[in-house]
């Protein structure tokens, strides 16, 4: 058994699990528009989807879907100076590799954590006050899940949001960040999987105070340098210091986030601009 | 859906003329796209690849202006079977309909009633999809690997985005699409000349050297009998007066509206070879009739929730060739090459297929 496995060699040579440099995230992929949105008075009877967008990163894949602004259905939930949002995190049964479990969106904690979580990162950035007594409805689905799903959600949600047309002050992009001691050096990546997740989480949970494994998901509105969401749960060592060292690799993760993000808005845009001009490629549908 | 007798009126006297509301004939599919991890550049533009890569299999059915979206997803995983059926595999089937939201769902009723509603059209789905798909889905005795300690069970899970009609028969052809698109690695059972002393002696647990597992991608074989897996074709009965009695007559591929049109519909099963799996009717919710009939001064408009005993053979004679239509569909759908399709003369949905698709 003195074979080398993969994971040897991968870290032999200052790579990651994945084959990932330390500061390269995961490939990202956004699609604005997954699902067509459907007009809340069309003939159709599904619920009205005012924008969606499907982000993957690396092996995680989130569908967002978007609905709103509109008419807020109870009153008790109305707000007299700004609007409503609703905020709901679903699994699908095929998500997570392993486990089988269906959690409902209503009573599992973990989804109700994140689910508000993702609402106080999105009430900062759109403008709520603009739309008094509606409601916008924010629905994530976690079609795949490889580690960082909050971040995946956060980056579909804000895609969704701006492809259903909803005023935003900047984007907010996720991404997150972590930091171990493997053989004596220290390392900082950024975007965790899975794996690395667990190896970052599951140290410090044996009650190992002075570890210094942390992870740490960063949501960010990287024009404006404001951090919206950092949850960090471990005890570090190092103090600040090393806390901030962390925060920075992990914004500079959201930068390299918000340029594929801003990629794929102006795609988009480009292509309802020509849309709207006349000029769209038509594609017969054979 | 509510929907107006004038309404029910056109759409009925429409279908009875042969010229369905979106131009179709009464026996004409709509043009499903199918997106599977072998093939995820189908001609729309909004196909995303859709394979979902943590999943042993995928697949996505998909129509045109994205009325009906679902994604099906096949998991494998090694199981010990069930002591009173030990040489059989298991199959189990979930649905997911909650981002389709409403459908017909009364929306002036309050949360918990909208959920338990959802609920229970979820599990109607599932009861349906187990009974007419899932016994001819596979071949269960080839998903042994060792009889009595160790089966494959392949978790079917359906996710209905949005669904515009006849959810029954686009959740099979996904779940169809789905098991053919699996790829199960082959696994092989290591015999032990103290297996004969039964497993008692193994302590129960399972050691983790009594299975091989061949790596290799490429050798990984779909699960055997997927390409049997049969479809489901719902008609929906309409019944209008013509020439002084009332006529009965189905159409198939029923969009929502023609749906709640119908005096009921019969669900039937049809495998490749165009073998009658099962038949499950579901009485119609019809419409108010009285008021339609009282409005155009005509008896037998969408009349009972019942048909006449008779009719339920020619409508079955009819979902078996409307099943073999669809089959044929599917397949030059996935061969992109194939010209099949035109050369029927009269082409599916001439009228959608036609739709143009602005990027």
């Amino acid at each position: 058994m003195a074979s080398l496995r993969r994971t040897d060699i991968l870290s032999l040579i200052h790579l990651r699990s994945d084959g990932r440099r330390p500061n390269e995230i995961r490939h990202m992929t956004c699609h604005l528009g997954a699902l067509p949105s459907t007009n809340c008075g069309s003939a159709l009877p599904t619920s009205g989807c005012s924008g969606s967008a499907l982000v993957s990163m690396g092996l995680t894949q989130v569908l967002c879907v978007v609905k709103g602004p509109c008419d807020v259905g109870r009153r008790s939930e109305e707000l007299p100076d700004r609007a409503t949002l609703e905020v709901i995190v679903r699994t699908t049964p095929f998500s997570p590799p392993g486990d089988r479990r269906v959690a409902n969106p209503t009573t599992d904690r973990r989804l109700i954590e994140q689910s508000h979580l993702l609402q106080t990162a999105l009430s900062a950035s759109i403008l709520l006050h603009l739309y008094p007594k509606s409601k916008i409805t924010v629905t994530v689905m976690v079609l795949a899940d490889d580690g960082g799903r909050l971040e995946a959600a956060i980056n579909a949600a804000t895609l969704a949001l701006m492809d259903a047309g909803i005023p935003l002050k900047d984007m907010v992009c996720a991404c997150s960040a972590g930091r171990w001691s493997a053989g004596g050096v220290d390392e900082i990546v950024v975007d965790l999987n899975r794996r690395e997740i667990q190896a970052a989480t599951g140290m410090s949970g044996g009650g190992g105070g002075t570890s210094d494994t942390i992870y740490l998901p960063v949501a960010t509105m990287p024009q404006r340098g404001n951090v919206v969401l950092a949850q960090c749960e471990s005890r570090l060592s190092g103090g600040a210091e090393a806390f901030g060292e962390v925060l920075d690799v992990a914004m500079k993760g959201c930068q390299m986030v918000m340029e594929i993000m801003a990629a794929a808005v102006r795609e988009r845009g480009a292509g309802v601009w020509k849309a709207k001009e006349g000029k769209a490629d038509v594609m017969l549908v054979e | 859906m509510a929907i107006s007798p004038t309404e029910a009126h056109y759409i009925i006297e429409s279908s009875l003329h042969d010229f369905r509301i979106d131009g179709r004939s009464r026996l004409e599919h709509r043009p499903y796209s199918i997106s599977t991890k072998s093939n995820n550049s189908t001609s729309s533009s909004t196909a995303v690849s859709s394979s979902l890569i943590l999943s042993n299999g995928s697949s996505r059915i998909h129509l045109p202006g994205s009325t009906t979206d679902i994604l099906c997803s096949v998991k494998a995983d090694l199981v010990r079977p069930s002591p009173n059926k030990p040489n059989e595999g298991v199959v189990e089937v979930s649905v997911d309909s909650s981002l389709a939201g409403g459908l017909d769902i009364v929306k002036n009723s309050n949360a918990g009633a909208q959920k338990r509603q959802l609920r229970e059209r979820e599990s109607t789905i599932t009861s349906l999809l187990q009974r007419l798909v899932v016994p001819h889905a596979v071949n269960y005795k080839a998903l042994v690997i060792s009889p009595g300690k160790y089966v494959w069970r392949l978790c079917v899970d359906i996710v209905v985005l949005r669904c515009d009609g006849c959810v029954l028969d686009a959740c099979a052809m996904a779940m169809r699409e789905g098991l053919r698109s699996t790829l199960l690695p082959r696994v092989s059972a290591v015999v032990r000349s103290d297996d004969k002393d039964g497993f008692a002696s193994q302590g129960g647990g399972s050691s983790n050297n009594d299975l091989i597992v061949e790596g290799d991608i490429r050798k990984a074989l779909p699960p055997s009998g997927a390409e049997e897996c049969p479809l489901v074709v719902t008609l929906s009965i309409l019944s209008a007066p013509q020439e002084e009695r009332i006529r009965h007559f189905c159409i198939v591929d029923a969009r929502t509206e023609e749906e709640v049109c119908a005096s009921s519909r019969v669900c039937v099963s049809v495998d490749p070879n165009g073998m009658v799996c099962g038949v499950h009717t579901l009485g119609g919710g019809g419409i108010v009739d009285e008021a339609m009939n009282e409005e155009f001064g005509v008896e037998g408009f969408g009349i009972s929730s019942s048909m006449p005993m008779n009719m339920l053979s020619e409508v079955v004679n009819t979902a078996g060739g409307a099943a073999k239509n669809l089959y044929q569909l599917l397949d030059s759908e996935k061969f992109a090459g194939d010209s099949k399709a035109e050369d029927d003369g009269s082409g599916y949905g001439y009228l959608l297929q036609n739709q143009l698709i602005i990027q």
